[in-house]
């Protein structure tokens, strides 16, 4: 088997007094698309930044972090080399236009100028922007600016991207657009690195994810197999949990798992068949039978009541 | 762990950095450029012909009042730009614009990125010297060969208070502490640096105290160059001038690193 293009083993960090990441572990293998899945504050960013090094990990001596050979910790500039990175947090250079935020980040590389001019050309076709080409970046709308920074952590082909919520804040439109993009690159052979609230986003681009919590390792798996393993195959939605008074005494607790929130409550089977017999009480309008999701999951792995740092 | 570097070399670092400053700055030429021509004319006029009516000729070290200001405007004005190029600029970029975090998912370090800054901002301070060197060479206040080296000693100060910013801006915990930074210590400075009046004026307390302060140095090598007249005391302030930079670069930078690395 070919080694893995990123290998983390025990890896902690502390802020202060706060455990952000509690001894993570985990190997993504090349040309695959890895994902951190979790609520606000369950880790991911971090565990992102110690990657590409702008975070430094705890107990350097018994922990590891390898990508692609280099320990971010000693040589973070080797693996930025390799690597395109896409923050959370826009952060483009608003004093200058979309083709100089391109053709200044490639000195950052070195790129010959002809090169770099090439490519920005290329870039900025593939991410659909050449028409905002002499746009101030306050012009460009929410998805524009998440394209162009894409578009800006592909100017050195990297072998790596590294993505903090891409599409975090975007229209359906946009968010589909980019993960058309993303698994372009992926078939290309780039490594991806990829937090999300989405789970949908997880679904469509990823082949292995990592559910986080507190900072932990909840689930670790392909998501399709995740969703066949960890979770009932149906649900039956009722939102107003008054209404699901007429089914609660024929209820089979062996065979549905029952959950409630806020005004809203739902029953997760395998059978379909039980789930549309308990239904025939309601109203047609007060109920909705669904496959589940990965948001189901996620759900159920992380509870559904906020914690204090979300 | 490999060890094979393929990333660009660190002189390509600092000056893609310095590229990044150079074309925001020349984006607006007309904007950022003019000030500095217009800035010592208006000082010229004002407090030299104004003020330098009620002083006696050749009463500052010899000289005239007017020679005398001009000669020490040439590395204040490369004080006040790289001052605010790396405080309020600086803090912009770090807690506003973010534009460090964009640069650093690029193969550059912290180091790399401020020193790239503090080379940028000597060289706004040897524009801005040279800016007021041009000013006074037209109106023929000063037209000694040696005033055309001083644009040198502007960068040289531009490095100095650039790296001296960058460590208050390693402190400030708002923008609006900068204030006492400004009014506080730059703007005294100015009078208490021989650039309006000869430190030897002053009494015995207070020359020791404008002795510690980093622009005395600079007008002193300006004047210096300026006028031809080399003192010994002139290799100590150069030496002065390369060790406060590199003390507050190490410092300012080592801090700075802290608070943008988690």
């Amino acid at each position: 088997m070919k080694a893995p293009i990123i290998s983390v083993k025990n890896v902690s960090k502390t802020f202060y007094n706060v455990k952000a990441v509690r001894n993570l572990s985990f190997d993504v293998k090349e040309a695959s698309c890895f994902g951190f899945l979790g609520p606000n504050g369950a880790g991911k960013t971090t565990m992102m930044k110690m990657i590409y090094g702008k975070a430094l990990r705890d107990d350097f001596y018994r922990s590891s972090i390898n990508v692609m050979g280099f320990d971010p910790a000693v040589d973070s500039l080797s693996i930025k080399e390799l690597s395109g990175v896409v923050p959370q947090e826009d952060n483009l250079d608003e004093e200058i236009n979309v083709y100089q935020n391109l053709f200044i980040y490639s000195r950052f590389y070195a790129i010959p100028h002809d090169e770099a001019k090439k490519r920005i050309e290329n870039l900025l076709d593939f991410m659909e922007l050449s028409d905002k080409k002499k746009s101030m970046i306050k012009e460009l709308s929410g998805g524009m600016k998440r394209r162009l920074i894409i578009a800006r952590a592909l100017l050195n082909n990297p072998r790596l991207l590294i993505l903090d919520e891409p599409t975090t804040g975007l229209d359906p439109q946009v968010r589909h657009t980019i993960w058309d993009k993303l698994r372009r690159l992926k078939k290309e052979g780039v490594t991806m690195l990829l937090t999300t609230h989405y789970m949908e986003e997880a679904f469509e681009i990823c082949d292995q994810i990592i559910i986080m919590d507190k900072g932990e390792k909840v689930l670790e798996g392909n998501p399709r197999k995740l969703l066949d393993k960890h979770i009932e195959k149906y649900i039956l939605q009722i939102i107003n949990k008054k209404k699901a008074f007429c089914l609660e005494k024929s209820l089979n607790p062996k065979k549905v798992r029952k959950e409630e929130t806020g005004e809203m409550v739902i029953y997760a089977s395998d059978d379909l068949k039980y789930l549309e017999n308990l239904a025939n009480c309601l109203n047609s309008s007060d109920f909705y039978i669904r496959q589940s999701n990965l948001e189901d999951l996620f759900l159920k792995m992380t509870g559904r009541s906020l914690n204090e740092d979300q | 762990m490999k060890t094979n570097k393929r990333y660009p070399n660190f002189l390509q670092r600092i000056t893609s950095v310095w590229y990044r400053h150079f074309r925001v700055y020349t984006k607006n030429l007309i904007t950022n450029g003019l000030p500095p021509f217009l800035e010592p004319l208006i000082f010229l006029a004002g407090i030299g012909l104004g003020l330098g009516n009620f002083v006696g000729i050749n009463t500052m070290d010899g000289l005239s009042f007017l020679e005398f200001l001009a000669s020490g405007l040439m590395v204040s004005t490369a004080m006040m730009t790289s001052a605010f190029e790396c405080s309020y600029g600086t803090f912009i970029r770090l807690e506003f614009d973010r534009v460090y975090d964009g640069m650093l998912a690029a193969p550059l370090s912290v180091e790399n990125i401020f020193m790239g800054e503090i080379l940028w901002a000597g060289s706004k301070g040897f524009f801005f010297s040279l800016a007021v060197l041009i000013i006074i060479r037209i109106f023929g206040v000063i037209n000694t060969p040696g005033s055309f080296i001083v644009p040198l000693i502007g960068f040289l100060t531009g490095l100095m208070f650039s790296s001296l910013s960058l460590f208050i801006t390693s402190i400030v915990k708002n923008i609006d502490q900068y204030n006492f930074y400004f009014s506080g210590f730059l703007s005294p400075m100015f009078f208490f640096s021989g650039i309006v009046f000869p430190v030897s004026s002053l009494p015995l307390p207070l020359r020791v105290i404008s002795e510690l302060l980093p622009l005395t140095h600079s007008v002193r090598l300006s004047r210096a160059l300026t006028f031809g007249r080399y003192e010994w005391i002139n290799i100590l302030d150069v030496f002065f001038i390369l060790a406060f930079t590199t003390v507050f670069a190490f410092v300012g930078i080592r801090r700075l690193r802290k608070k943008i690395i988690d």
